[in-house]
């Protein structure tokens, strides 16, 4: 079996934000304009946030780059009338915009707010519709929209192995925001295989996963920023 | 129903259905036939190379099939192209080693923009309205060659000015050939935030007159003084990935980072150690670690060399450089002075760089030249670990350009003040790639002056501050649809260029600059002559003379596949550098000057180069004003950064709206309270404040270039754009004009209609 997961290390994450438009690129996630911007209705799939600690002179930063979760046990899938929500296979919270009705009772219960809600049907000046990306469905007006960890560039992975009549290598599916990383802050791969780079770097004693007293269960570990006197 | 009544009724629907959509063209698409053999489905990745910033990242490109909507003979309709759909960076590029910024990651919506100038353009209202009319690219072309074809009848081809962005390369070299072949001056390049300073130092400390290339991936401690060199400066892809490998990429070593500087950057803010210092000492701080250095015995003040010479007080160990003194100065602790030093001396290797606002102060040559001193004394030059300069390709030789460039050119300060005293009088200026009435400071008059030149034409993609003032615009195609190269200056320690043939076809009426200089060229009375016919066999003189990497090989079809070159330069292709200029005295340390008493103008006001947008270049891309900017997550907006004391003293909240004064001018914006940054500097992120760039810029958020004054380096006179002071006033409570990404839902409450 395989259990798709992330390691970001946040040594080596330095906050720029090339996740967050890599996402954008690949995932046709439209932009909402500055007005519903400053109603809360921005869709990011990915975010950087930022704690501050301290104040002028002795003041630090760290950035901590957050995504779906995709958590072995999600609040967001049980509370989903229609089953739009829904676990795979291979323990990704997948969301079937067709049958998403809009409740949006999986926001209300994601703990990490990464579930967005289209407030209404996407707009691409033309010709801007020219980049979307044709592997990956548009959401129209009433769906809730979330990380896929690019299940697009998961499934089409598969096939090219398949095709080749060989096993998926570890590393060769890259999610948007890993290939896009200068830093090589963000690991994707097969939990389930205990040799894999993203499991390697999940066991690291710097490793912790967010909120993961609230029991979810995330398949993203946290690499913390090491500090040094 | 049986079947055949359904086929009779379908198709008299179907025919019926035809008919009531004429008249209304919107309706009525037809698919033509496609130009080009496309597998439907299939993606092919093709290398590019980005040409947002000089650091010029390697490209490969996702192309598959797409519709685009077309007119064709006065018939629109539908088309299947071969279309860009996603950028990555190049796996084996030297410089982006397959990463990307947020910014390269936007590139593609350069080539998409709904506001692209499809078509040559002519002025059709007054200069500056933005009217113009269609006019086609043969009579844009005898246009702009009757123009200068007048200067050369009168002899006075020196009135013909060409303004740019400032890029090396082969575009860079055509232009110039071009020019001096005609008999104009050099291109005069404007940059806001340049790295004159810094080359100037270079080629004091090291006769090496280049940006540097830090060895971060090998280097044990990092002392950054200001440089943004993970956000906006320099090569930040390739020095994000080395970073990333210095920190966590080596078993058992992880590299230390510090950072001085007065406002934290989004670099700044990964330091391990924060070092705020007083702005426009930076350089008395870098001395005060060579003075600790020196006086402990660590090592000699004469392993600096010639770098160490030209530092007044050197030979004397720096005597005045006592921590205690320094500490007076920079506001720095004594101890810490030591203890940086300590580190700095003993942790090796160690690299020590400069950038960003210590250079953009009155006395930003000494600050740069007191660092490469440092460097240069604990032995971090051209070494492991250290600070590099990548070898440069000779792009004239390489080419087969002719050897003689065109003469200096005037800066667009001196060109600007000329027009307006009359004494020099550009008859014909061609504009590529710059935006000065946007980036130069308003007492340069900038704006002013061009309106008097009687006579502008634009290669622009985008109508903006500048190019609105053209009287003809000849639209370049995008990067992604005509052939792009690039010359790095640095991110790499050995040579690289980088050369890629057109991704997709032009969506629209444009052609490439390159080759419309060339077709002007040959048009003149007097045809210049130029040694290529297309851009193309410029591109391929070069790569044909480069090494190809096995003897077998082609250099020139390797270099397209690959999309770049890279390795050791022949000996005969290297571009030599610049002659060492001697300096007349040792520089020395002079307090920095700044434009407005402190009485009046308590606060220091510190413009930068935004994560998303530069020096304001990118502000029409819509997926860089919906990224949350990295520090304070505001999105579409502008705002200014206050230390939460000061805002205090002052009545400011967060969010509220503040009104920041300078000598120049005042604006108003959002105020956002922020620890990290000096209870007397603002800060500001420049990008914003377009009046005139595409529907996503235009009218949204305030310019703070407006507010700078007019202040230079003393020695290279280049803008010292962090010597302005400012005060600063509550006007009133937040208004809305912040957008910030809180992440998550923010719901406010709908109204119902």
């Amino acid at each position: 079996m395989t259990r798709w997961g992330m390691a970001a290390d946040l040594d080596r994450c330095n906050g720029c934000g090339a996740c967050v438009v890599a996402c954008h690129a690949e995932n046709n996630i439209s932009t909402v304009g500055d007005e519903q911007a400053a109603r809360g209705r921005a869709k990011h799939w990915i975010r950087v946030e930022r704690y501050w600690e301290g104040d002028f002179p002795d003041v630090r930063l760290k950035f901590r780059p957050v995504m779906c979760q995709q958590c072995g046990n999600a609040p967001c899938e049980p509370v989903c009338p229609t089953y739009a929500s829904h676990h795979t296979e291979e323990g990704l919270n997948a969301q079937v915009y067709n049958r998403c009705i809009g409740t949006r009772y999986c926001a209300n219960a994601c703990p990490y707010n990464t579930r967005f809600f289209d407030f209404f049907n996407p707009q691409w000046d033309k010709p801007l519709q020219l980049q979307l990306n044709p592997d990956v469905s548009l959401r129209e007006v009433g769906v809730m929209e979330k990380c896929t960890f690019c299940v697009q560039r998961i499934q089409g992975a598969k096939i090219q192995a398949q095709a080749e009549e060989r096993e998926l290598l570890d590393g060769e599916i890259q999610p948007a925001c890993v290939q896009g990383c200068a830093a090589k802050a963000l690991v994707f791969g097969d939990l389930e295989d205990p040799e894999s780079q993203v499991s390697r770097l999940s066991r690291s004693p710097r490793g912790s996963k967010l909120l993961e007293d609230v029991g979810t269960q995330p398949a993203v570990a946290y690499l913390a920023r090491q500090t040094q006197a | 129903m049986d079947r055949r009544t359904f086929i009779k009724l379908t198709a008299i629907t179907g025919t019926s259905a035809t008919l009531a959509s004429c008249g209304n063209p919107e309706n009525e698409f037809i698919r033509f036939v496609p130009e080009e053999d496309i597998v439907q489905g299939v993606a092919v990745w093709k290398p590019s190379v980005c040409p947002l910033c000089a650091a010029g990242c390697g490209l490969t490109v996702r192309v598959m099939d797409a519709d685009a909507e077309v007119v064709r003979e006065g018939q629109l309709g539908l088309v299947r192209i071969a279309a860009a759909k996603k950028l990555e960076g190049a796996p084996e590029h030297p410089i982006s080693r397959g990463g990307l910024c947020a910014r390269g990651q936007a590139a593609i919506q350069v080539t998409y923009h709904p506001d692209r100038i499809t078509q040559p353009l002519k002025r059709s209202g007054d200069r500056g309205s933005g009217q113009y009319e269609a006019i086609s690219w043969d009579d844009a072309i005898a246009e702009v060659v009757s123009r200068l074809d007048t200067l050369e009848s009168a002899g006075n081809q020196m009135a013909l000015s060409f303004v740019s962005g400032g890029r090396a390369g082969h575009r860079a070299t055509l232009v110039d050939q071009f020019l001096s072949r005609f008999g104009a001056r050099g291109a005069t390049s404007y940059q806001l935030f340049g790295d004159d300073v810094l080359r100037r130092a270079n080629a004091l400390s090291f006769s090496r007159g280049q940006m540097p290339t830090p060895d971060l991936p090998n280097s044990r401690y990092v002392l950054s003084f200001g440089a943004d060199f993970l956000g906006t400066w320099n090569s930040p892809v390739a020095q994000a990935s080395g970073y990333g490998h210095m920190r966590q990429g080596r078993p058992g070593i992880r590299g230390t980072f510090t950072q001085v500087e007065s406002r934290m950057s989004q670099t700044g803010a990964n330091a391990d150690a924060w070092v705020p210092v007083a702005p426009g000492t930076e350089g008395v701080l870098a001395l005060g670690l060579a003075h600790v250095i020196m006086a402990a015995g660590l090592l000699p003040g004469s392993s600096a060399g010639r770098a160490g010479a030209i530092v007044d007080g050197w030979d004397g160990g720096l005597a005045d450089y006592t921590p205690e003194q320094v500490a007076q100065v920079t506001g720095v602790p004594a101890a810490r002075v030591e203890r940086l030093a300590r580190e700095f001396a003993e942790t090796r290797p160690a690299v020590a760089i400069i950038a960003g606002p210590p250079l953009a102060h009155t006395n930003g040559l000494f600050a740069a030249v007191a660092v490469n001193a440092l460097n240069a004394l604990v032995g971090s030059v051209e070494q492991p670990g250290g600070l590099y300069f990548t070898p440069q390709l000779n792009v004239a030789g390489a080419s087969n350009a002719a050897a003689s460039a065109a003469s200096p050119s005037p800066s667009i300060e001196a060109l600007a003040s000329g027009v307006l005293a009359g004494e020099s009088s550009p008859e014909v200026l061609l504009l590529d790639g710059a935006n000065p009435v946007f980036t130069t400071p308003r007492a340069w008059r900038v704006r002013e002056a061009f309106e008097q030149i009687p006579y502008i034409a634009s290669f622009g993609s985008f109508l903006d501050e500048t190019s609105i003032l053209a009287d003809l615009i000849l639209p370049d195609h995008s990067f992604l649809e005509s052939w792009i190269e690039g010359v790095p200056e640095s991110g790499s320690l050995s040579a690289v260029a980088s050369v890629a043939p057109p991704t997709m076809r032009p969506l629209h009426e444009t052609r490439a600059t390159e080759d419309v200089l060339l077709e002007i060229g040959r048009g003149l009375q007097r045809p210049l002559d130029l040694p290529w016919q297309t851009f193309e066999e410029m591109l391929a003189a070069t790569f044909t003379a480069l090494p190809a990497p096995e003897a077998e090989f082609d250099g020139w079809t390797d270099a397209q596949e690959k999309g770049v070159w890279s390795g050791p330069l022949p000996a005969a292709l290297v571009r030599e550098a610049t002659p060492a200029p001697v300096p007349d005295a040792p520089l020395a340390y002079v307090p920095p000057m700044f434009d407005g008493d402190a009485g009046q103008f308590p606060l220091h006001f510190l413009p930068y180069p935004s994560s998303a947008f530069l020096d304001g270049s990118l502000a029409h891309l819509p997926w860089l004003q919906e990224m949350p900017d990295p520090l304070t997550s505001a999105m579409w907006s502008s705002w200014i950064e206050i230390n939460p004391s000061t805002a205090e003293a002052l009545g400011i909240r967060d969010g509220d709206v503040v009104e920041v004064t300078s000598g120049q001018g005042s604006l108003r914006s959002a105020a956002v309270l922020s620890p990290g940054i000096a209870p007397n500097v603002v800060a500001m992120p420049v990008g914003q404040g377009h009046q005139t760039f595409t529907r996503y810029a235009s009218g949204r958020g305030e310019n703070p270039v407006d507010l700078i004054a007019p202040m230079s380096d003393s020695t290279t006179g280049a803008l010292a754009w962090a010597a302005t002071r400012v005060r600063l006033s509550r006007v009133g409570p937040a208004d809305g004009r912040l957008v910030l990404f809180a992440g998550g839902l923010r719901e406010h409450p709908e109204e119902h209609r």
